[in-house]
C-alpha cells in the first residue's frame, strides 16, 4: 500500500502535483469578551494524489480545526480563518457556501469521530447515503439505491439490502462508522479526512475499519488525511506524519523516518509515554511531565518549552521555524533536538548545539 | 508475583449478575436477563495487581461493581480477606469500604464539582476516621489531624498543598485523576479497583497517572485491580491478567506468559489488533480480524460464547459444548477446548478470510498459526 505514492522530489515548498496545499491556515476563535484562542498557527503540509498523511496530536492541539477550516464547516461567526487552502490548484478559503457545497462530498469529504452523532437519527440509512449520491450524479433514484446497496457490500455490511431500509440505531458502533464510511466514500472522493474514526470503537472493530479504510482508499486512489491521537494507528498506515502541538506542526516526516528516529522533544516524549506490547514492563514509562494546557503562544517561545526536559534559555524566543534536518524530508521545529543518530547504531552525533536550527 | 503462591486477599467464586429486561406499561414483566457477567471464578493475592481487559460490553465493569458489592451479584460469592461480602448487612458493608475502594474513568463526573478538593477529601476520614497506621502518625480523629492527612494525601499524588482551597474544574484531567486517587487511597484501603483509570487522559498525561498508580501500591502496599481495555495498558501495569469476552473469564495468565504466548483465540486476536506505534511491526505482523460485532449478552451464543467470530472454529464441539476455564498448566488457565493444539500448532485458522496477511512487501510466510504472530513481534 505504500507503494501508491512516489517521494522522489524533496520535501518543503509547494508542490505542482499536490492534491492539498495548505499554507500558513490560522484559525482563530474570538470570545466575546476575553482574549481570542488561536486553534490553528500556522500549519502548512501538502498532500499528493493517494498519499496518506497522518496528523497526530493530543486534545487541544489544533488536528480537528486544521480540517475542520479545510472542509469549510467551521461555524461562521466568531471565527477567523486565514492563510490559504488550495484543493487542485483553487482557492478554497473565500468559497461560497453553494460552492463549497458542491465540491464537499464529490471531491472532498470527512468521517467523524462519533457516528451516532453524524449519522440523521430518524432517518433510513438507504436515504443517508443516496442523498450524497442524488446531490453529486445525475442518476435515477433507484440507480442510486443499487448503488447505496454496493457501497454498504463493499464496506463490508452484511445482507445490505435489508440494512438500507435500517436506523442508525438499530446498528452497532462499528457498522455505523462503516455506513459513516460508505456514504464519504460514495462518490469517489479525490481526498478524504478522517478525524479520529476510531476512536469510540472497540480494539478489535477498530482493526477491522482501519483495515477497510486502507483496503477502499488504496481501491480508489483517494488521498487521505488520518488525525488521531494514537501513534500506532498513524504506524501502520500513514505515509506521511505531521505531529502537532499547540496549533503548530513541531514535527513532519515519513513515517518510518519519523519512528525511527523521532527528534523533536515532544514526539520522542509521547512515544516514550505509552506503554507497548513489545516492551519490557518492568521499565517505567517515562512521561512528559505537565499537561498539554501548560503552553506558552508560540510568538514568545517554543510552546512545548514548560513542559521540555531539555528546554534551556535560547528556547525562549519566538518565531521558530519548521526547518529541514540532516534527514531530507523530515522538517523540525525544535532549538534542542534529540541528537541524529545514523542508522548504524553506534550513534554519530551531529552538531545538536542549536545554531543551525534556528 | 505469581497468584498461585502467596494468600489470595480476594477470592471470587462463580460470581454472576444478570440485570432484569423489563417490559410492559403497567406491570414489569421481565422478558429475559442481561448476563452481563456469568459465572466468574478468580483470585487475587495480597500485593499484586490483577488486570482485566476486553471490549466494552463483556462485563469487566460489572464484575468490579459487583466485587465492591455496588451492584448486587445474582450469585455466587466474594471473600475479602476471609470475609464474605455478600452476607454483610448494610453496616458491616459500610465498614468494610474503608478497606474496598475505587478510582473511577471520568473523574470530572465522579467528583461532585460543588465540593472543594478539601471537602472531597475530607469527607471519606469523617465518614470511617483516620486508619490504625494513621493515626499513630497524625493523631486521633480531629478535624486538624484529618487535614494533615488530606495535605499528605495531596503531596503523595503530587499535587501542591494550595490545591485544597480549589474546586475540581480548576484542574485539568490528569490533576482530576490525581484527586480520585488521593480520594480512594486516603483510608489506607486494602483493595482499589481502578476503572478505566487512564482512558478519559490525554497520551502524555496516561503515562504519569500510570506511574503515580505504581507508586502509590509500593507506597501503601495495595492490592489493585485495574480494569480497562488498553490491553497495552494494562500489561504494563498488571502481574496477572483475566481475558473477558461476554461475562467470562476466557484466558487468565501471568502478564508476560499472556504476551509472550496468548493462548485462546480471543486473546490472539485481541492482541494482533492492538496497533503498535512502531512502522516495522506494523508492517510485518499478520493481523488476525474478526468477523463482525460482540453479540447480546442477553442472548449469548450456544457452547463457545466466542465461537460466532472466532477464525479457528472447529466443527460441533464449540457450538455445542460450553469450555470450561481449565488449568492447562501452573498459572495458566484458558477457557477453549482445542487450547493444547492451538499451543501445539496443530490448529489452522479455519476462516481464511478473518486473517490479513502482513502487506505484500514483507509478507511472512509462515502465515497461519495463530500463536506464531507472537514471534513476529520479538
Amino acid at each position: 500500500m505504500t507503494a501508491v505514492t512516489t517521494r522522489a522530489e524533496g520535501s518543503a515548498g509547494p508542490d505542482q502535483r499536490s492534491l492539498l496545499e495548505i499554507e500558513d491556515l490560522h484559525v482563530t476563535f474570538q470570545r466575546r469578551n476575553g482574549p481570542a484562542t488561536r486553534a490553528v498557527d500556522g500549519v502548512s503540509y501538502q498532500v499528493r494524489p493517494g498519499e496518506i498523511v497522518g496528523v497526530v496530536g493530543e486534545s487541544g492541539s489544533g488536528k480537528s480545526v486544521t480540517s475542520l477550516a479545510v472542509m469549510g464547516l467551521l461555524p461562521p461567526r466568531g471565527v477567523r480563518v486565514f492563510g490559504s487552502v488550495r484543493y487542485d490548484g483553487r482557492e478554497l478559503l473565500g468559497l461560497s457556501g453553494g460552492q463549497m457545497a458542491a465540491l464537499r462530498g464529490r471531491d472532498l469529504s470527512m468521517v467523524f469521530q462519533d457516528p451516532m452523532s453524524s449519522l440523521n437519527p430518524v432517518v433510513r440509512i438507504g436515504v443517508q447515503i443516496t442523498e450524497v449520491l442524488l446531490a453529486h450524479q445525475s442518476m435515477s433514484r433507484a440507480a442510486a439505491r443499487e448503488e447505496a446497496e454496493h457501497l454498504l457490500r463493499q464496506c463490508g455490511i452484511p445482507d445490505p439490502r435489508r440494512r438500507l431500509d435500517e436506523y442508525p440505531h438499530q446498528l452497532s458502533g462499528g457498522m455505523r462508522q462503516r455506513v459513516m464510511i460508505a456514504i464519504a466514500l460514495a462518490c469517489k472522493p479525490r481526498l478524504l479526512i478522517c478525524d479520529e474514526p476510531t476512536t469510540a470503537l472497540d480494539v478489535t472493530i477498530q482493526a477491522q475499519v482501519l483495515e477497510l479504510l486502507k483496503e477502499l482508499v488504496t481501491e480508489l486512489g483517494t488521498a487521505m488525511i488520518m488525525i488521531t491521537h494514537d501513534l500506532g494507528v498513524v504506524a501502520g498506515l500513514c505515509d506521511r506524519v505531521n505531529v502537532m502541538y499547540a496549533g503548530r506542526i513541531v514535527e513532519s516526516g515519513d513515517r518510518r523516518e519519523l519512528f525511527a528516529h523521532p527528534r523533536h522533544r515532544y514526539t520522542e516524549g509521547l512515544l516514550s509515554s505509552i506503554p507497548r506490547l513489545n516492551e519490557d514492563r518492568t521499565e517505567p514509562l517515562r512521561p512528559i511531565p505537565g499537561t498539554p494546557r501548560d503552553v506558552v503562544g508560540w510568538d514568545d517561545a517554543c510552546a512545548f518549552a514548560p513542559r521540555c526536559r531539555y528546554a534551556q534559555d535560547d528556547c525562549i524566543v519566538g518565531g521558530l521555524e519548521l526547518v529541514g534536518t540532516e534527514h531530507p524530508d523530515h522538517l523540525l521545529r525544535c532549538v534542542h533536538p534529540a541528537p541524529y543518530y545514523l542508522d548504524a547504531g553506534a550513534g554519530h552525533e551531529t552538531d545538536t548545539a542549536g545554531g543551525e536550527d534556528r | 508475583m505469581t497468584a498461585t503462591d502467596a494468600e489470595p486477599i480476594l477470592q471470587v467464586t462463580d460470581l454472576e449478575v444478570h440485570f432484569p429486561i423489563k417490559s410492559g406499561l403497567i406491570f414489569d414483566r421481565t422478558i429475559g436477563h442481561v448476563r452481563a457477567v456469568d459465572g466468574v471464578d478468580l483470585s487475587v493475592s495480597r500485593g499484586t495487581t490483577y488486570g482485566l481487559v476486553g471490549e466494552s460490553g463483556c462485563g469487566k465493569s460489572t464484575l468490579g461493581r459487583a466485587i465492591l458489592r455496588l451492584e448486587e451479584p445474582t450469585n455466587g460469592s466474594v471473600i475479602f480477606d476471609g470475609i464474605d461480602v455478600g452476607g454483610q448487612s448494610a453496616e458491616q458493608l459500610r465498614r468494610l469500604r474503608r478497606r474496598m475502594q475505587m478510582i473511577f474513568q471520568d473523574p470530572l463526573s465522579s467528583l461532585d464539582p460543588r465540593q472543594s478538593v478539601q471537602s472531597l477529601l475530607l469527607e471519606p476520614l469523617r465518614a470511617h476516621g483516620l486508619s490504625e497506621a494513621d493515626r499513630d502518625e497524625y493523631g486521633a480523629d480531629s478535624p486538624k489531624s484529618h487535614l494533615a492527612k488530606a495535605a499528605g494525601m495531596l503531596e503523595v499524588v503530587g499535587l501542591p498543598r494550595s490545591s485544597l482551597a480549589k474546586y475540581p474544574h480548576e484542574f485539568s484531567g490528569g490533576q482530576r485523576q490525581r484527586i480520585g486517587i488521593a480520594r480512594a487511597m486516603i483510608l489506607n484501603p486494602d483493595l482499589v479497583i481502578a476503572d478505566e483509570p487512564v482512558s478519559a487522559l490525554d497520551v502524555s498525561v496516561q503515562a504519569q497517572v500510570i506511574n503515580l498508580l505504581e507508586q502509590v501500591q509500593d507506597l501503601l502496599g495495595l492490592t489493585y485491580i485495574v480494569i480497562a481495555h488498553d490491553l497495552a495498558v494494562v500489561r504494563h501495569i498488571s502481574d496477572r491478567i483475566g481475558v473477558m469476552y461476554l461475562g467470562r473469564l476466557v484466558e487468565e495468565a501471568d502478564s508476560d506468559e499472556l504476551y509472550a504466548e496468548p493462548l485462546h483465540p480471543y486473546t490472539i486476536a485481541l492482541m494482533s489488533a492492538i496497533p503498535i506505534p512502531d512502522p516495522d511491526i506494523e508492517d510485518a505482523r499478520e493481523r488476525i480480524l474478526l468477523r463482525g460485532d460482540l453479540p447480546s449478552p442477553a442472548n449469548p451464543p450456544s457452547g463457545c460464547r466466542f465461537h460466532t467470530r472466532c477464525p479457528f472454529r472447529q466443527p460441533t464441539r464449540c457450538h455445542d459444548e460450553v469450555p470450561a476455564l481449565r488449568e492447562i498448566e501452573p498459572g495458566r488457565r484458558v477457557a477453549c477446548h482445542w487450547a493444547e493444539d492451538l499451543r501445539a500448532g496443530k490448529l489452522q485458522v479455519t476462516d481464511i478470510e478473518l486473517l490479513v496477511e502482513a502487506s505484500a512487501d514483507q509478507g511472512r510466510p509462515d502465515a497461519g498459526t495463530g500463536p506464531a504472530m507472537s514471534e513476529t513481534r520479538h
